[in-house]
């Protein structure tokens, strides 16, 4: 080899050598870019990423606790007690039949950009809440609203009032503003040839396209809806294809014939197709909450939620948001009460693993973690019981049965299955964090703020009772018990408390089961298609209600998955909907659980309990049946933080 | 490389749909009119072949769409925050990986069957046995609690690199340093390296100039596809020390059903594993002469 190509060859190979290196290291450097954050005035675990900061789209706690920050609904949650207060509506008024709400809201109230929050906004708010092109998951819970069912499901009927959004917006409107809107009464509604009218309607031009195209292909069609505007018949057809016809957007129920509605601009009132006892509370929700007109307008969906772009009404606003790192939150100056929000910078760490949550907390990066590995909690209770804050929730973890399949389909055989299962062993060996037996669908806890409720409680662990049930219904000690299974989604607590279950069936009936562990997605969609036996499940209430542990087994309920279906006690339910004697409702409520508990479709194992490690200088943190912790009220004591030199815990104490 | 991605998409994306359950599954079952405004929302309502073409052209035009779980973001913001970050930590995790397994394997092929031989290849075999989240617990207790030099978990500062790094690495270094030993002991047998020695020259120079280029032929073969699984994050260290790579998002895309960013993943994976081999296929050239590229 020459020398000289030999020289070129070796600079070439050091020069991609040094490349690669400055490539890693510049690399390193980019993902790090961030390195400086100024400290947080306070920090707490998320348990994992949220999904969305839009108030409209949320489910799930760990959304919750960010979008009540944020924002704020017409009432809001008392802290402890839970109670409906003033939020963005500083009083309100409620008519005699229960029926009418008004609201009114505080004039001063203002958008975190500065712009005034008025009730047309609320409207507006709701307005897209209630839309079907939203996909709010929460729409259900407004359909007591009048007309508010089929404004979002888009059913229309001839004779409704409609509304028609065309594609065309009107001029000088935002980017994502809704497209024109005329309003009117639905009169005709023609499928190909078919024509169902109520006045009689001139004919459209049907030769050309319909008439011409295959026979087959006129009930592909769109249909063609006929609507009175103000004396006037048009045509409206998805498309505009048929002559004569107009393209539209979307033909809805009309939402001026919703019980929704600005009196004023500072007056919002609510009508209700039958009383709620808990829709005042149901308005501190945070789904519920408003959300500015003019950024969603400006950016559309999801590009309003980007911080910059994000304009909000509660106490905090977002400063930046890292996926699966840390979201920043910071004072909101525009907040009504910001008098009282303490905490100026909050981070919220979107760490999943249990443990690592608690590696963080006793490092002292996180000063609140809502949950702990149930293994380490008695050692947590021994080292430092005043920062474990356990408190019973509004849950309730229970196994569904499938009532469809043999041998379940036998009350006697539901009712053995329960009352050999010793939740007590349960609760102390599996999951340990003070977590109480429950033999009632409606946790105990309930009673703390209804105390007017009994839950109604099933049989009590009695094996000898169980085991002559079983061999009443044809399996003298478990003997020729067809094969049956536990389903579960993947996860160690289910699993733990599945093989326990598993052995005292065994130890107490001689039955032999089996289990069986999916991951959520083939699990939920298993209890949807009946395709189990004996599933686990768990049921967080919304709000605080008897009504919302019992609806869900109605008939038509589409979260009851056990295929049980109860006439008397479907009637039980209707008629406690629609009465408006608060003591009269809940006794029908108890009757209703009273069935449930007889007939036994699912067996509730225990109550859920929160399990937040809090480190002691902050203040302003309230246990309730809800875990719900407003980052408005929480504060942290300085002085008490300044003697705390080193973060107190496991592994500092044992050194 | 075209017909490559094509053929991943076309597989993964009839694959994602023909698991039982979807993105909108949730314990409360949805109003089945909720579920069709969200479905319709999504596109999802029309029939398979034809969100197959428009997801097709969609990707086509480069061009994710947006995250059906985290729906705030689109798939590309999402690879574009976790990427980087896993390949920081995957270079330290790399950089462990060579630096351990090259250094212990020559060590091991000069004195074979020596007590420092036989006790560096036990410990590449439990470096290679221990599951990633036992080796981090020990760094967790040794290095964070006993000896507080790092922290527990998190993203920031160089000093969040180190122990995923380290964790990440680990069991590559012992596959690594166990190729690099029997590679070595091949090379250094050959009549060349007895040529050297008769040269005079140390045992160290032989190792380092004249047989070390032969021993990385296997090693870098088994670099580049492994380097695209180190890059790309792993889910356990991922977990454990919460860093915000790429890594979980695999995992959680798959059993969310988030079938955009599932997508995006797997094509940006195909896509690195590509792109790695064909440069493993290039560095034989520089590091074995003989080696022609055609």
């Amino acid at each position: 080899m020459e020398p000289a190509t030999r020289f070129l060859r070796r600079t070439y190979r050091h020069f991609i050598a040094a490349g690669v290196a400055l490539l890693f290291f510049g690399g390193a450097v980019w993902a790090l870019r961030a390195s400086s954050l100024p400290p947080a005035d306070f920090t707490f675990s998320n348990l994992g990423e949220i999904k969305t900061v839009d108030p409209a789209l949320v489910t799930g706690s760990s959304e919750g606790r960010v979008v009540e920050a944020l924002f704020e609904g017409l009432t809001r949650w008392h802290p402890e007690k839970l109670t409906p207060q003033p939020g963005m509506a500083y009083n309100w008024e409620i008519s005699a039949d229960g029926l009418t709400y008004t609201f009114f809201l505080r004039p001063e109230a203002r958008w975190s950009d500065g712009t005034p929050l008025t009730a047309e906004d609320f409207v507006w708010s709701f307005r897209r809440f209630l839309h079907p092109e939203t996909a709010a998951e929460y729409a259900a819970e407004l359909w007591y609203i009048v007309g508010a069912k089929k404004y979002t499901s888009a059913q229309i009927e001839l004779g409704d009032p409609v509304e028609v959004e065309l594609p065309e917006k009107p001029p000088g409107a935002r980017p994502f503003a809704r497209g024109i809107t005329l309003r009117g009464r639905l009169v005709g509604i023609q499928i190909g040839p078919d024509l169902q009218a109520i006045t009689p309607l001139p004919v459209l031009p049907q030769d050309p396209p319909s008439a011409a195209s295959a026979p087959g292909n006129a009930k592909d069609e769109p249909p063609i809806y006929w609507v009175d505007v103000d004396g006037e018949l048009l045509a409206f057809q998805k498309g505009g294809k048929t002559p004569g016809t107009r393209d539209y957007q979307w033909l809805l129920y009309d939402f001026a014939n919703v019980g929704i509605r600005a009196v004023d601009r500072h007056r919002l009132e609510i009508r209700l197709r039958h009383p709620v006892p808990y829709f005042l509370a149901l308005m501190g929700f945070y789904p519920f909450s408003p959300v500015p007109p003019h950024c969603v307008e400006s950016f559309g969906y999801p590009e309003w939620t980007k911080p910059g772009k994000l304009v909000t009404n509660g106490p905090y606003v977002l400063e930046f948001r890292r996926i699966r790192d840390r979201i920043r939150l910071r004072k909101n100056p525009y907040y009504w009460d910001r008098d009282n929000v303490r905490l100026e910078v909050v981070d919220v760490l979107a760490v999943e693993s249990y443990t690592t949550n608690l590696n963080l907390y006793f490092t002292g990066q996180t000063d609140w973690i809502p949950i702990v590995p149930a293994e380490v909690i008695p050692e947590i209770r021994r080292r430092c019981p005043e920062e474990f804050h356990s408190y019973p929730l509004l849950g309730t973890y229970y196994y569904l049965l499938n009532t469809a399949r043999p041998p379940l389909d036998d009350v006697r055989v539901r009712r053995a299955l329960a009352m050999a299962i010793d939740r007590k062993e349960i609760v102390e060996k599996v999951t340990r964090a003070g977590q109480r037996p429950l033999r009632s669908m409606v946790p105990t806890v309930l009673t703390v703020s209804i105390p007017e409720y009994i839950p109604q409680e099933g049989p009590q662990f009695n094996v000898a009772e169980a085991r002559r049930l079983l061999a009443e219904a044809g399996f003298p000690d478990g003997r020729e018990f067809p094969p049956i299974d536990i389903l579960y989604n993947t996860s160690e607590a289910h699993q733990a408390i599945a093989e326990l279950v598993q052995a005292q069936w065994q130890r107490y009936l001689g039955i032999r089961v089996g289990l069986r562990n999916q991951e959520w997605a083939a699990y939920l969609s298993s209890r949807r298609r009946g395709d189990f036996y004996v599933a686990r499940a768990g049921w967080i209430a919304d709000y605080v209600d008897p009504i919302s542990f019992l609806d869900m087994f109605s008939g038509d309920s589409p979260l009851n998955n056990t295929r049980w279906n109860h006439p008397e006690f479907n009637r039980l339910l209707e008629r406690a909907r629609h009465e408006t004697d608060p003591k009269l409702r809940l006794e029908l409520l108890a009757t209703a659980e009273r069935i449930l508990m007889e007939e036994l479709p699912a067996i509730p194992l225990y109550e859920y309990v929160s399990q937040n490690l809090v480190r002691p200088y902050v203040r302003g943190f309230y246990s309730n049946p809800k875990d719900f912790h407003p980052l408005k009220h929480i504060w942290v004591d300085y002085d008490l933080k300044a003697t705390i030199h080193r973060p107190k815990g496991l592994w500092s104490r044992s050194r | 490389m075209v017909i490559t991605l094509w053929v991943v998409f076309t597989v993964s994306f009839f694959l994602m749909r023909a698991v039982p359950g979807g993105p909108f599954d949730r314990e409360r079952q949805l109003d089945p009119q909720v579920e069709a405004n969200l479905r319709a929302r999504y596109q999802l309502d029309k029939p398979i072949w034809q969100q197959y073409l428009m997801e097709l052209g969609r990707v086509a035009r480069l061009d994710l769409g947006y995250s059906y779980r985290l729906g705030d973001f689109r798939v590309s913001e999402i690879i574009l925050q976790g990427l980087p970050i896993s390949v920081a930590v995957g270079i330290v995790g790399l950089a462990t990986a060579v630096g351990l397994g090259l250094v212990a394997g020559c060590i091991s092929a000069v004195r074979p069957g020596s007590m420092l031989d036989v006790s560096l290849m036990t410990l590449a075999t439990i470096g290679i046995a221990l599951p990633s989240f036992v080796i981090a617990a020990v760094m967790i207790i040794l290095f964070v609690f006993l000896i507080p030099l790092f922290p527990a978990a998190g993203w920031g500062t160089w000093r969040h690199l180190i122990l995923p790094g380290f964790c990440v690495g680990v069991p590559y270094a012992g596959s690594i340093a166990r190729l690099v030993r029997t590679a070595m002991l091949e090379v250094l047998s050959q009549e060349y390296i007895r040529t050297a020695h008769a040269k005079g020259v140390g045992t160290g120079g032989i190792v380092l100039r004249h047989a070390m280029k032969l021993t990385l032929l296997p090693v870098v073969s088994y670099l580049g596809p492994a380097a695209a699984g180190i890059l790309t994050g792993s889910v356990v260290v991922e977990k454990i020390f919460c860093v915000p790579g790429l890594g979980v998002h695999f995992v959680e895309a798959a059993t969310q059903r988030d079938y955009t960013l599932a997508m995006g993943l797997i094509l940006v994976y195909t896509f690195l594993l590509f792109v790695l081999n064909t440069l493993v296929d290039l560095s034989y050239r520089l590091l074995d002469p003989r080696v022609e590229l055609r």
